[in-house]
């Protein structure tokens, strides 16, 4: 099966995984339900492949992409 | 307030199970089939009582003019009822199921402690304890909830037969303990051994606060329950969620033995070292017998 994270990335740049999903769909559902909350807007989501040391505490930043 | 938490779909409506029983040529879990008519009773308490978990707030409204006060006497009625925890917090986004909605601003936790001595007449005893201890929890919060709504405050209780709420950054946020590698809150007395119940309201009370004691540095080289897990669907690595790290239980590997096979699977909780303060004999005992099984589960346990 297909494992994936979606991960929450915060105006701080702080990246919170909210959780584990088995397949593309399933992931794309919750990460669209999060987009369309509008008391998150100043929030970001992506879903990433849940691979070793992703999210190490180290790496647990982003720097929003500049639009 | 809008829920940010997913939260997986139970039984045959889990994608993952699903899939994986239809790949065995079944139509139904194993595990779920073979449910005994004990297990059954206590499953239709919850559901018995989801109908009353929320109901018709006093319009008489008792004015709290010392929250401190009222928390206090809210936790007096919740342990009188049998909460062995009972905690309060302000309700929070990640404590909420993705896609719900919930407007009270805070959040009761209780808590039953299991009878960890079940460990010792194996999985069915112990899925039978989970039961009764998670029946217990939808009677509390049920109770809680009314008699709130009897102070003339909006109150809703959360528990297995319905709920939107999730337990583990509550049970965080209201200073239970810290999350543990095995995907379970870890207290200090009660190990993992315990399940929740709780209660959304408005009635204004005093917070908790969250609690360290080193569980999460203990889980960094502890790995009892993943070297004892038998499909080895624990992690070694975590992720971090809010501050807070989590190690992501990987349910492919887990419900072959906790979900296809007949009987219950509780064992990263029950070899959990935090369960030794309050059981000492108990747990020694259980883990002697582990070792007899080479401390890692054998595949065709």
């Amino acid at each position: 099966m297909e494992k994936l994270y979606v991960n929450e990335i915060a105006p701080d740049g702080t990246v919170s995984t909210l959780g584990l999903f088995y397949s593309q769909p399933e992931a794309e559902r919750a990460a669209d339900k999060l987009r369309a909350n509008p008391e998150r807007t100043a929030y970001r989501y992506e879903i990433v492949e849940a691979v070793r040391h992703v999210l190490a505490e180290k790496q647990s930043t982003r720097s929003f992409a500049k639009e | 307030m809008r829920g940010i938490t997913p939260r997986r779909e139970q039984g045959m409506a889990d994608p993952v199970l699903a899939e994986m029983v239809h790949a065995t040529g079944a139509t139904e879990s194993r595990h779920y089939a073979a449910v005994k008519p004990v297990i059954q009773a206590y499953r239709r308490r919850w559901v018995e009582l989801a109908p009353f978990r929320d109901g018709l707030v006093n319009a008489k409204r008792a004015p709290v003019d010392d929250p401190a006060a009222i928390t206090a006497q809210i936790k007096a009625k919740a342990t009188e009822l049998g909460a062995n925890l009972v905690g309060v917090c302000r309700l929070q986004p990640q404590m909420i199921d993705l896609g719900a909605e919930l407007s009270h601003e805070f959040v009761i936790a209780c808590c039953v402690a299991e009878d960890y001595e079940k460990v010792m007449q194996g999985p069915d005893a112990v899925e039978e304890e989970a039961m009764r201890t998670y029946a217990k929890c939808t009677e509390i919060a049920t109770a809680l909830a009314a008699h709130i709504r009897d102070l003339g405050y909006p109150a809703i209780a959360h528990h297995n037969g319905a709920s939107e709420v999730q337990a583990i950054p509550i049970f965080y946020q209201v200073g239970f303990g810290e999350l543990g590698r095995h995907g379970s809150l870890i207290n200090e007395k009660y190990g993992a051994s315990f399940r929740p119940g709780f209660v959304t309201t408005d009635l204004p009370m005093v917070e908790d606060q969250p609690r360290a004691f080193g569980v999460q540095d203990f889980c960094m080289n502890c790995n009892v329950c993943q070297r004892n897990c038998p499909g080895d669907a624990i992690p070694q690595d975590y992720v971090m969620t809010h501050g807070i790290k989590r190690w992501l239980i990987d349910l492919e590997k887990c419900y072959p033995y906790s979900r296809l096979r007949d009987e219950y699977c509780h064992l990263c909780v029950d070899v959990c070292p935090y369960n030794v303060k309050s059981n000492p004999e108990t747990y020694r005992s259980f883990m002697k017998e582990r070792r007899k099984v080479g401390y890692k589960t054998p595949k065709t346990y």
